[in-house]
């Protein structure tokens, strides 16, 4: 009888106190500065405008592009397959499936490297995997795939050929006008997709 | 920072270790609180004696506070807490053969070995037939696989099915523990019973 009064006494005003209080939603980060500062550092968030172009040339199903330019800048230009997440959305909700997964590489471009490095070091930071960014932003893109400055004639062959493959996807990608010496696309290689290890709920029982 | 083992505080090593001791503390306090008796056990049903449910329900509702509080501290994430999923049938039919099981043993399988280890040879039947049950089981698993899978529901919790904030649903549930306890000892003195 006591002990029923002793633990009433405790466990209601408790029960009250959690009923009242909203539910804690906040999520742990993944990172700390200093491993952030490391991978910022390493650079190994970013993508050649080659891999893209490459990747996009041979509509490769496993890249996803990303714009994170606000949505009149997406509406004037952007990259084709691209879908438009902007900077300020980053974070809602709706778009959440699309940047917390492991089955495609997403890749985000701007048009610099700012704004994309920014999405990446945000989606980082939320423990998020398989998120890139292209180097050089929308303005090295042109620079480099959809007008390509031909190489010297004295150049090594690999500058030649990555040239002409430059103008190949300029081409495919519907870029400047150009004419195609004879070019075979140079096959750059594609990172491997990072798997996620998934967290595992802790098995247990009676 | 919790769950410590999914978020690889501690290895599932050390995991299995803490676990060995929590065993241990729940065992010392289920024979503290005489569960070891088959008759303290099978007196829930008779009404004379309702420590099982006032034990239990105090651990559910205590564990269930601290739960909550720890979430709402940020200590644990209740998202990776690991929640038996639902099979509907199989849980009803496993709970009517638990609780025919119950009353005529005069144990739960947990109990049975707390009442073994002081020595009461009663429980040895019970365990005996709780292996004899896995036998079974395991055995003509074909034959029950069908119904043992029925019915999945994932793992919902009872919050989600009416659609209430957990803190609110934990507020019901410690007052209905309270009113069950209050119940429990009437029950009581209305149907004692001396020298069990």
């Amino acid at each position: 009888m006591k002990m029923r009064l002793i633990l009433a006494s405790v466990l209601i005003p408790l029960g009250i106190i959690i009923a009242a209080v909203p539910e804690n939603t906040t999520k742990a980060y993944k990172l700390t500065a200093e491993e952030l500062l490391v991978e910022a550092q390493e650079g190994a968030q970013f993508m050649s405008t080659d891999e893209i172009a490459d990747a996009l040339v041979q509509k490769d199903p496993s890249f996803r592009l990303i714009d994170v330019r606000a949505q009149d800048e997406y509406e004037k230009f952007h990259l084709p397959n691209a879908i438009n997440i902007p900077l300020t959305d980053i974070l809602s909700d709706e778009w959440a499936d699309y940047l917390d997964q492991d089955v495609k590489m997403n890749i985000f471009y701007s048009n610099g490297n700012l704004k994309s490095n920014e999405a990446w070091m945000i989606t980082r930071q939320l423990g998020f995997e398989n998120n890139y960014v292209m180097q050089g932003g929308l303005n090295y893109w042109a620079e480099t795939i959809m007008n390509p400055t031909a190489p010297a004639s004295t150049s090594p062959d690999d500058e030649i050929a990555k040239y002409d493959f430059r103008k190949g996807a300029s081409m495919a990608l519907g870029g400047g006008s150009a004419v195609i010496s004879n070019a075979k696309a140079s096959t750059t290689v594609k990172p491997k997709i990072k798997k996620r290890k998934k967290k595992k709920k802790v098995a247990g029982g009676c | 920072m919790g769950p410590l083992v999914v978020n690889e505080f501690i290895s599932p090593d050390t995991n299995l270790f803490l676990a060995f001791l929590i065993g241990i503390g729940f065992g010392f306090v289920l024979e503290s609180s005489g569960f070891s008796s088959s008759r303290k056990l099978a007196g829930m049903f008779y009404g004379y004696d309702t420590t099982v449910l006032k034990v239990f329900f105090t651990a559910a509702i205590t564990a269930l506070v601290g739960m909550l509080f720890f979430s709402l501290f940020g200590w644990v994430d209740l998202d990776l807490i690991y929640i038996n999923p639902t099979f509907l049938h199989s849980a009803i039919v496993g709970g009517v053969i638990m609780g025919v099981g119950f009353i005529m043993g005069g144990f739960c399988p947990g109990t049975a070995f707390c009442a073994i280890s002081i020595g009461k040879l009663d429980a040895l039947a019970f365990i005996g037939g709780l292996f004899l049950g896995i036998v079974i089981f395991t055995e003509g698993y074909p034959l029950f696989e069908e119904l043992y899978k029925a019915e999945f529901i994932g793992a919902p919790t009872m919050n989600e099915i009416l659609d209430i904030p957990r803190g609110v649903f934990a507020l019901g549930l410690i007052l209905v523990a309270f009113g069950m306890f209050w119940v429990g000892e009437w029950a009581e003195k209305k149907f004692p019973r001396e020298e069990y």
